[in-house]
């Protein structure tokens, strides 16, 4: 019975004290709200000097991009985006205003957990920045996460104002492009695509894609993505002329067999260290390439280990396609030698017109390297064809 | 004679029994909020709201709490002024309420507020008990004020924002930082027992029996008692 | 990697930088109560700790999918405050039944523990600084640590006041504040130490 008194008179209390609460916080919880957006909209002005009457936007009714955690629209026609984005270790938490011609009128960081302090002035070297100019502004050296992080995150808050105003914009990766151009070509492979090393000469071809499924290729030729089944037959409806081009250039994709061949025989550059020959003639060769800090027949990259690729050459030595499928270079540097934009240079190269190719300035001596390696497939095939 | 004793409630909490200078209670928001003039007092004014409120009601019920859960009913009684106070602060006095921050919330354990529970409103009547919460809640605020004052004009030059002429120019930012605040305390002890002679510090040392929380949670500290009509 | 470097990150800044005890005047009762000799500040200090992993482990979710989801975030205070005691009630129980022997070296500190500041105060910052579940947890043990860390080293301090000749009015507490503010003072030192360490 004491017991009950117990318990009784806690509940009582409380639920007295609740009821009490709950009433008080209907009095204070609009006032207290009203405090805080009278403080945003201060805060927000801060970015946007010359808005004002800011109201909160939906934006789960946009598509937007995903640093975007608010956005409000002022009544002059400009907006106010605020972003959350990651910079060296920490999130920051961003605010920027843009008027109604999508210029930045102001970025700042609210909070973030940066050691270096730019994230609190890097917003001024934004203002006035478009869409179209933003990406020439240059990140700070010992600050290049935190920076690049802000400028993209305040990129993306441009695009979300045109996205706001009804306009579109691509904020897919360049991955995700590719891949959806990918699959349009050749729906049957749903989504999963993998690169095919060119080991043939194909014409008008600059790469080929492979379904994981096993469905099919895509070859892309001109900007254009043409599908082909594994039979060889043309998916893609595409002009005549184009048509015939392209299924000659998938018979040769369908029959194509690699076989290695036996190098010992022949006196290899140290360079090549496996030789394949193709059904229809072509030649493919792995290389191992000297990187950063060569020294005789050492290999002195950053790792002590020397860069892998592949390269494959026509019977009368013309290059149809290189590829990095290792590196340990150091990062930001050497390691650029794995772009596609410094590899595909190579593609259709001749002895003759090879030292055209540009190294990349900053890495020279990992490039060299590469040059070097791949050059010597020229060599290579001489003996291999006998016409040394 | 009904008249002085009123009169002796009120006084005691503001002198004899200083919760902060004599009684050595509530050390913890004293500390933290004594670096500004302003936060000191808005800190004393808003836990003198809540003493005298908890007071109030809890001697109101004095008779119904039976006295094996009246503890948690006085945690419950005191955190719901506790936020209360903090809910009409956030609204009406957004300012204070940044600068107070966490300190707003834990006003519930602040060991004054508990101990005048246990020790006063629990045995008197609702009179007694508001007296009680008035003159406390004023000694409190005094004392966090008498302390702000010392450590703000010395250390920052200011008077609740105000520029101090000459105090500006030499102030030493030791006494606004946290071990400012325990040496200023520890001083400002020494010199109430000089006045004193020694006689109003009850406790020499600072130990757990002396604690009201902790004769709370123990059912002991008799020693502190204060008896109605003493 | 960021995750592991940001939990390390919040556990020595709780440690060494942002100290309950002696940066932010958190559990200051115990502090000076608690501090005369070294095993009872090892004492109080593991029950300190224990208790506020408990309460986080307990509040955290609560907040997050009870008093957030129904609107009642202003009930926190009373929540809180009645977890910790309940808590506390609840270990006490727990040893004195099943394990006696820990009971008599932490029970005699652990009703002290609900009215503690240090405890209400970590539940309610780590709600406030929106941490993650695991960041909680990581932040209490911090503090908690932070706690017994400077309990351990007042006790060593408080020892050599204690063979001291120190002035008639200074005697005892005025005393004993005057040394906390010097430890307080060297934990100053540590400031931006994390932060180099991190950077």
């Amino acid at each position: 019975m004491k017991y009950f008194k117990s318990v009784i008179a806690l509940t009582v209390i409380c639920a007295l004290v609740a009821v009490l609460l709950a009433l008080t916080n209907s009095i204070t919880a609009p006032i207290i709200e009203e405090n805080a957006s009278a403080a945003a909209n201060e805060a927000l002005l801060v970015v946007y000097p010359d808005g004002g009457d800011f109201t909160q936007l939906d934006i789960s009714t946009y598509e937007l991009p995903a640093t975007v955690t608010d956005a409000y629209s002022a009544s002059n026609g400009g907006y106010v985006v605020k972003l959350l984005t990651s910079g060296y270790g920490a999130n920051m938490v961003l605010m920027c205003g843009i008027d109604g011609n999508g210029t930045v009128t102001g970025a700042t960081c609210l909070s973030s957990g940066e050691t270096l302090g730019y994230e609190k002035t890097y917003g001024d070297s934004l203002k006035g920045k478009t869409v179209t100019d933003i990406d020439a502004v240059e990140t700070i050296s010992g600050a290049t996460m935190t920076t690049a992080g802000y400028k993209n995150a305040v990129k993306d808050a441009l695009n979300a104002t045109i996205i706001l105003g009804g306009g579109s914009v691509d904020i897919r990766s360049e991955e995700e492009i590719l891949n959806d151009n990918l699959s349009e070509a050749l729906p049957a492979a749903e989504g999963k695509f993998v690169s095919w090393f060119m080991v043939e000469s194909l014409e008008n071809v600059s790469a080929v894609y492979e379904a994981e499924n096993g469905t099919g290729y895509v070859l892309v030729s001109d900007e254009e993505f043409i599908a082909i089944d594994k039979t060889g037959a043309v998916l893609s409806t595409v002009a005549d002329d184009i048509k015939v081009t392209m299924e000659a250039n998938a018979q040769l994709i369908t029959n194509s067999s690699i076989e290695e061949i036996d190098i010992s025989g022949y006196d290899m550059p140290s360079q090549v260290k496996k030789a394949y020959k193709t059904a229809s003639g072509n030649y493919v060769f792995e290389l191992a390439a000297n990187g950063f800090g060569i020294n005789g027949d050492q290999y002195y990259s950053p790792s002590g280990k020397p860069i892998e690729l592949k390269a494959s050459v026509t019977n009368d030595g013309k290059i149809i396609a290189v590829l990095t499928t290792a590196q340990y270079e150091t990062d930001g540097i050497g390691s650029a030698c794995a772009d596609a934009s410094f590899y595909t240079q190579f593609n259709g190269k001749v002895e003759a017109d090879y030292s055209e190719i540009e190294g990349i300035s900053g890495a020279t001596i990992t490039t060299n390297g590469y040059k070097t390696a791949v050059s010597k497939v020229f060599e290579a095939v001489k003996l291999l064809e006998g016409v040394a | 004679m009904k008249k002085t004793n009123y009169w002796k409630i009120l006084i005691t909490g503001l002198l004899k029994e200083n919760p902060v200078f004599v009684l050595i209670l509530g050390t913890c928001p004293t500390l933290a909020m004594s670096n500004s003039v302003t936060s000191a007092v808005g800190m004393g004014l808003a836990a003198t709201a809540v003493l005298i409120c908890s007071n109030a009601v809890i001697s109101l019920f004095r008779k119904f709490i039976p006295d094996a859960v009246r503890i948690p009913c006085y945690i419950v009684v005191i955190a719901g002024f506790v936020t209360l106070v903090e809910m009409f602060i956030h609204a009406y006095l957004p300012e204070l309420y940044k600068s107070l921050g966490v300190y707003l919330a834990l006003i519930t354990v602040n060991c004054i507020i508990l101990g005048r529970a246990e020790m006063f409103a629990g045995k008197n009547t609702v009179g007694k008990s508001v007296l009680d919460g008035i003159g406390m809640g004023i000694g409190f605020t005094l004392a966090l004020l008498a302390m702000a004052t010392v450590r703000e004009v010395i250390g920052a030059g200011t008077f609740a924002g105000i520029e101090i002429p000459f105090m500006i120019d030499h102030k030493i930012e030791f006494f606004v930082k946290a071990p400012g605040g325990l040496m200023v305390y520890g001083l400002l002890i020494a010199l109430v027992n000089v006045i004193t002679k020694g006689r109003a510090i009850k406790k020499k040392e600072f130990n757990c029996a002396g604690c009201p929380s902790a004769g709370v949670c123990n059912g002991g500290c008799k020693a502190n008692e204060v008896k109605e009509g003493e | 990697m960021d995750t592991f470097k940001t939990l390390a990150a919040i556990l020595l800044t709780s440690v060494l930088v942002n100290n309950y005890v002696l940066r932010q005047f958190l559990g200051i009762c115990p502090f000076l109560g608690v501090s005369k000799k070294l095993n009872q500040a090892v004492g109080m200090g593991v029950a300190v700790t224990f208790v506020m992993l408990l309460a986080t482990a307990v509040t955290w979710p609560i907040q997050m999918f009870v008093l957030n989801n129904l609107g009642l975030e202003y009930m926190q205070t009373i929540v809180f405050i009645l977890i910790i005691a309940a808590l506390v009630q609840f270990v006490e129980i727990f040893l004195k039944k099943f394990i006696p022997s820990l009971h008599k070296s932490l029970g005699v500190y652990l009703p002290l523990i609900t009215t503690n500041c240090a405890v209400l105060g970590v539940t309610i910052n780590n709600i406030k600084d929106s941490y993650g579940f695991g960041e909680s947890m990581i932040s209490s043990l911090g503090c908690g640590l932070g706690f017994m860390l400077a309990m351990v080293l007042f006790s060593g301090v408080r020892s050599r006041i204690d063979e001291s000749d120190i002035p008639e009015h200074f005697k005892g507490l005025p005393a004993t504040l005057v040394a906390a503010s010097f430890v307080s003072l060297a934990f100053y030192g540590f400031e931006g130490v994390v932060d180099n360490l991190f950077a």
